[in-house]
């Protein structure tokens, strides 16, 4: 069993190589110091490789474990989060690549890499990734048929690649039915006590000067939502979220003051419905546009519109909603009078000061708000991504000193004004706008399009939408929020909007990354969306109705029994050797001859075996020798041709024993 | 090698009529390896982490992974199944001397099938790669511990491939011998042992006069009668025989040895075959049952030591 036992150094460098591609998606997540440590390893192995004389000793590799682990426990002092546990295992996998010498260590290595690559779907879980995942388990494959062959003449196989690949694809077929039919339970067997808070991003219950600049930063995506009917245009996709009362001058938060009552509004406009995709984030509240009207049944409406719902944290969740965008939202209660008044201490003099100018300058509520507007319309303010640093009194700061602020600046900062005027008021945070996919005529929602404005009570209509950025840049409301990232980095540059003309190659980009959004979408209703609802779904719609767990693992079990001879049946079909028609048909002739107990020996000529048929069967004299002649010029002699093989086979098949 | 089955539980592959046996799909164990238990083991926690994560992703990998090791399980099933075997040729050996079976591998699939492993039981295993569609030839030894025929004993052929999570086997009864000889006993005192015949025409015993021929050297022989000239051309070392026709036939005899048991007197017995051949005497051999006319060369040592092999054998 020795010559099995051994590895050949070709299979270390290309599983040296394959390590490394199957832990690269995470370098993005790793600490950087993690990632220099695991590609320090490889790099070590690859040395040892390469100058073979360089013998991995115990000592080095004792030195190389205990530099890993103080390092872990530098970056990650408790081991706590996913972050941590997945350096830890690439570092394992980086040393036990390391101290890889026989058959044993290299299936272990083999058997982490696959463990490795499921981790990636914790975080990310587009299509692109999961083919790279798919490349990446034809490959540890491969290294593992290559293990198992006795014998290395060569390294590393490409036939073992192909292999490899003809094998996962066989599997396919079983996953599929695996992955459909297997018993689904609705919640985790227990929990792990999942710390989601890392990685995601997403809109929080408060906000404070800088935090939504600093979501928009993520393309990620937020929500997507399929219209039953045409999309509303770009103004007026205001996606609520989160509303926003009490303040401390610089935080903005929910309230839990106000009580649940009856929720009535009046419509001016037809309703709109639709449904939205949700991804994952740790928060519990729905997304919808203005004010919806019909809800799902998981949601709770609150009374300022916010809309949350149970069960929904850190999955992909899809509901189906239906909002009225115009509306009058009917007198203000007392408590809501008394929420949407408070003033922060921070005001400053100056502040009210330009508040009693309005008031002086205007006749009712409205006009002293179009009178705010109107300021921060003509006065120089920037919209900018990268707001300078706030200090005590952000509100003030921004209003009279920086002027550069994103969208929260405006809305808290008009909000405290609005406040100082008497006129009550609130900051509903939520996401603005949203790209409308025509491949898959959908909107994608990111967590660029992230959104912060102001709703004032006015008499005439009830609670009124105003949006301060709107004002200052009315780009931002009307376009998608589409500029590069990279451009507008620089401290305090005001945001440059990508318009119509820009480049044709940025068109041609735009176009992919929407076709590439509409696969997603397909993929996130059919795979990642797959819960145990969808499967009885699909099962009544196969006619199967409604299964027990019990019923549904027999129909899985029964599946996978079918597709196993049908496979063994196509691996048969690949692999049978077709005999020349001569040789089919003289086989035929032996086999006839077999049955009546007379076979020809291996070793047994043509010729010598007609000459041992016809003294046992001296009856069958006339067809044998002619049916051997015929043989004998088609296979060894000058003559053949269609005419010759006919006859040949004419008389094999006349022939009875 | 794993399993100490009873014999009648066990389903072998036998040879057909022609000496060749073919693995059917019934006489094929299988059975996970370490490595499988452990790819196992690494399926549940794929399998809790992606219910706990709730990740459909995860789910859809692990099952890929399981549908790997049902489709590898086929795979290494299959890549035993139809394969053939024949004993192409044995050694013939003497008692103690390892003997040899040639053992003819046909893959009549376009498919190669590799790492196909073959021992004997707690014997050494030899391992072959069989291209499609090709014929291979493959050599196992054993120990040889008494004299007569020796049937191959059985043969376990075995697989891991392709991917080493599962250990497939199977039981090979080929039809197929080897002969194995007595060994050779101590080398009887030269003067008293053989009985020299006569020979009518003429009255040479062993003497130096007429030169014989050569043998190869023994301790003790006369320097003088080296043959120093084959020496110095590198030939080795070789003693000069003088004598006559007189010793050219000796007799060997069965009744020479009464004091020795059965298997010494045999063994005493293939020594003086083998003496005669070297020093190219015809001889003939006697034994109880059978009489071997004098006769010299190849043909003639075998049969004599196909006799001794033989003797006292139930013929099968």
């Amino acid at each position: 069993m020795n010559s099995a036992n051994q590895i050949k150094p070709a299979v270390l460098y290309h599983l040296t190589l394959v390590t490394a591609l199957v832990v690269a998606p995470h370098f993005q997540r790793l600490d950087l110091r993690i990632t220099l440590a695991f590609l320090a390893v490889l790099f070590l192995r690859w040395m040892t490789l390469y100058f073979a004389q360089w013998k991995t000793g115990r000592l080095l590799l004792f030195a190389v474990t205990i530099i890993s682990a103080v390092l872990i426990f530098t970056v990650y002092p408790l081991l706590m989060g996913l972050e941590a546990k997945i350096a830890l295992l690439s570092l394992m996998l980086g040393l036990k690549l390391m101290e890889c010498r026989r058959r044993r260590d290299l299936m272990v290595v083999l058997l982490l890499g696959y463990f490795t690559l499921i981790t990636h779907f914790l975080f990310d879980q587009e299509i692109l990734l999961v083919g790279y995942v798919f490349i990446m388990v034809i490959a540890l494959t491969g290294l593992m048929i290559e293990a198992s062959r006795s014998t290395h003449t060569t390294g590393f196989r490409l036939n073992s690649l192909r292999y490899a690949a003809s094998l996962v694809v066989q599997s396919l077929p079983i996953m599929l039915v695996l992955f459909f039919l297997f018993p689904r339970s609705s919640g985790p067997l227990w929990n792990l006590g999942v710390d989601n808070s890392t990685g995601q991003t997403g809109l929080s219950d408060n906000i404070t000067p800088g935090s939504i600049s600093n979501l928009i930063r993520s393309r990620a995506v937020a929500f997507r939502v399929d219209f039953d009917q045409d999309a509303p245009p770009p103004r007026q996709r205001y996606w609520r979220g989160p509303v926003l009362w009490h303040t401390d001058g610089n935080r903005w938060t929910r309230t839990t003051a106000l009580q649940a009552k009856q929720i009535t509004y009046q419509s001016l406009s037809p309703p709109v419905s639709y449904q939205v995709t949700l991804e994952p984030s740790p928060n519990n509240w729905l997304y919808a546009l203005d004010l919806p009207e019909i809800l799902p049944p998981e949601a709770t409406l609150l009374p300022d519109f916010q809309i949350t719902a149970k069960d929904i944290r850190n999955r992909r969740h899809r509901y189906s909603m239906t909002s009225r965008l115009e509306y009058h939202t009917g007198p203000l209660s007392r408590r809501e009078r008394q929420l949407g008044l408070q003033v922060p201490d921070n005001i400053t003099p100056r502040m009210r000061d330009l508040v009693s100018q309005w008031r002086s300058e205007s006749t009712s509520d409205r006009e002293l708000v179009n009178h705010a507007l109107r300021f921060f319309r003509t006065e120089l303010f920037y919209y900018t991504l990268t707001p300078p640093l706030m200090g005590e009194n952000p509100s003030d700061q921004f209003l009279f000193e920086s002027r550069r602020g994103f969208c929260e600046h405006y809305a808290t900062s008009f909000t405290s004004l609005m406040r100082v005027a008497g006129i009550p008021s609130r900051v509903v945070t939520g996401y603005q706008g949203g790209e409308l996919n025509p491949l898959g005529n959908y909107l994608i929602v990111r967590q660029s399009d992230a959104h912060a404005w102001s709703e004032v009570w006015l008499e005439e209509s009830g609670w009124t939408r105003v949006d301060p950025t709107a004002a200052v840049a009315p780009e931002r409301i009307e376009q998608s929020f589409d500029f590069d990232l990279e451009e507008n980095n620089i401290l305090g540059i005001p945001v440059i909007f990508s318009t119509a003309d820009s480049s044709l190659l940025k068109q041609f980009a735009k176009q992919f990354r929407l076709g590439i959004d509409a696969a997603n979408a397909s993929w996130h209703r059919w795979v990642l969306g797959y819960s145990k609802e969808q499967q009885q779904k699909l099962l009544q719609h196969l006619g199967l109705g409604a299964l027990s767990a019990l019923k549904l693992a027999l129909a899985m079990i029964l599946a996978t029994a079918v597709l196993i001879p049908l496979l063994l049946f196509l691996l048969r079909l690949g692999s049978q050797i077709k005999p020349d028609p001569v040789v089919r048909d003289y086989q035929r002739f032996c086999k006839q001859l077999d049955r009546k107990g007379i076979n020809r020996f291996p070793y047994e000529g043509p010729l010598d075996f007609a000459r041992r048929v016809v003294r046992k069967r001296p009856d069958l004299k006339q067809p044998v020798n002619a049916i051997t002649q015929h043989y004998i010029k088609l296979r060894y002699g000058k003559a053949d041709g269609p005419q010759l093989r006919k006859a040949f086979h004419q008389l094999v098949r006349q022939f009875r024993a | 090698m794993r399993l100490n089955l009873p014999d009648r539980f066990i389903r072998r592959c036998h040879s057909n009529r022609l000496g060749e046996a073919t693995i059917g799909r019934q006489q094929i164990y299988i059975i996970p390896t370490r490595y499988g238990f452990g790819f196992a083991l690494l399926l549940m926690l794929m399998w809790i982490g992606s219910i706990n994560y709730a990740n459909n992703l995860g789910l859809m990998l692990t099952f890929l992974l399981a549908g790997l090791a049902v489709v590898t399980m086929l795979h290494t099933w299959r890549n035993l199944l139809g394969l053939s075997f024949r004993v192409s040729r044995a050694s013939q050996v003497f008692k103690g001397e390892t003997a040899c079976f040639y053992l003819q591998l046909i893959n009549p699939r376009s498919d190669e099938r590799p790492t196909i492993g073959l021992h004997f039981k707690n014997g050494d295993v030899i391992y072959s790669d069989l291209p499609p569609d090709c014929d291979q030839q493959v050599k196992l030894c054993i120990t040889t511990e008494r004299r007569g025929r020796l049937s191959i004993p059985r043969v376990q052929v075995f697989t891991t491939y392709p991917l080493g999570l599962f250990y497939a086997w199977s039981y090979l009864d080929l039809s197929g011998e080897a002969l194995v000889y007595p060994a050779p006993g101590p080398r009887p005192q030269i003067t008293n042992l053989p009985s020299y015949q006569l020979n009518a025409q003429g009255d040479k015993g062993v003497g130096a006069d007429d030169f014989v021929g050569l043998r190869s050297y023994r301790p003790g022989d006369s320097p003088r009668q080296i043959d120093w000239k084959a020496q110095a051309r590198e030939q080795g070392l070789h003693t000069k025989q003088f004598g006559g026709d007189r010793a050219d036939l000796c007799w060997l005899e069965w009744d020479h040895y009464p004091h020795l048991g059965i298997e010494a007197r045999l063994s005493a017995l293939c020594r003086g075959v083998l003496d005669a051949v070297e020093q190219q005497q015809a001889f003939g051999l006697r034994l109880p049952n059978l009489t071997l006319k004098p006769a010299r060369g190849e043909t003639q040592r075998q049969a004599a030591l196909r006799a001794l092999a033989l003797f006292a054998e139930a013929e099968q």
